[in-house]
């Protein structure tokens, strides 16, 4: 039977579906039984889904600055 | 909702200046992130604006074949690469090692000895974007060693497949696995400090 840190290290390829199967149902067998591995993998994925947005919206000021630089530019092309 | 859900394709490709601002607004802070994993802080701003000059001209011939955040994130990495090249700098990121982040967390027979808490926000607009959290991220993510940050900021908010990474930071597969590994980690780690504590 997998150990919990194993399923630490095994979560990032159960998430995209790169485990073997056997190993794959090592860990589906380790989560049935485990409900600290369950919620390490389930929030796992939402820290994924969430990593993206992570840094924010630019500022209306950031946009703007970046906008007009283009504008400039596509101007002198 | 995926991040480019609100953007209108068909305005965008049209180079229309409502839609360019939208896709600025979302896209902006996450470029400057990659840059800044690529060619340091001091030059990271000047990538993301000719990242941007590039990505107007290139719109109206945008495919949508790939996300708006992975198109824009590969022109970034281009354009990192001909700064370095025009400044005669190689990409030197450094690996760094720091262990398993969550290595205290276990006791000697592999099992938890203090498993993860039950998250409160797990919405992607709430989970990572909390203002208190805001200053400790910014923290972790500038001390995480270079590779790991590159990776972190390429494979999960570019959306670049493996191979492409790897290709772009000359490392191997299992290379690259393990460094996302430390990164998400370590993630994990302060959000689930904050989750508990309410602050980190």
């Amino acid at each position: 039977m997998l150990k919990c840190r194993e399923i630490v290290e095994h979560a990032d390829a159960l998430l995209a579906a790169e485990l073997s199967p056997g190993r794959r149902m090592a860990v589906r067998v380790h989560l049935l039984m485990c409900r600290h591995c369950r919620r390490y993998v389930r929030q796992l994925q939402d820290l994924l889904r969430a990593v993206p947005q992570m840094h924010g919206r630019a500022s209306d000021a950031e946009v703007a600055k970046v906008v007009r630089a283009v504008r400039e530019h596509d101007k002198d092309a | 909702m995926a991040i480019d859900d609100s953007i209108d394709l068909a305005a965008l490709r049209r180079r229309e200046e409502r839609a360019f601002a939208a896709l600025v607004g979302l896209h902006h802070r996450a470029l400057l992130a990659t840059a800044t994993a690529i060619v340091g802080s001091n030059d990271a701003e000047e990538v993301v604006q000719n990242t941007w000059i590039k990505a107007y001209s290139a719109l109206p011939k945008f495919e949508g074949r790939a996300a708006l955040r992975t198109w824009l994130t590969r022109i970034a990495i281009n354009e990192g690469r001909m700064l370095l090249r025009g400044q005669r700098r190689e990409m030197s990121l450094d690996s760094g090692d720091d262990g398993q982040p969550l290595a205290d967390r276990f006791r000697d027979n592999g099992h938890w000895s203090k498993p993860p808490v039950t998250w409160h926000d797990e919405s992607p607009d709430g989970l990572l974007m909390q203002r208190e959290l805001e200053a400790c991220l910014r923290r972790l993510l500038a001390a995480m060693p270079s590779r790991q940050r590159a990776m972190l900021e390429l494979r999960d908010a570019g959306g670049l497949e493996f191979e492409e990474i790897c290709n772009e930071l000359a490392i191997s597969a299992s290379n690259a696995r393990v460094l996302l590994h430390r990164a998400r980690t370590q993630l994990y780690k302060l959000v689930d400090h904050y989750q508990e504590t309410g602050e980190c």
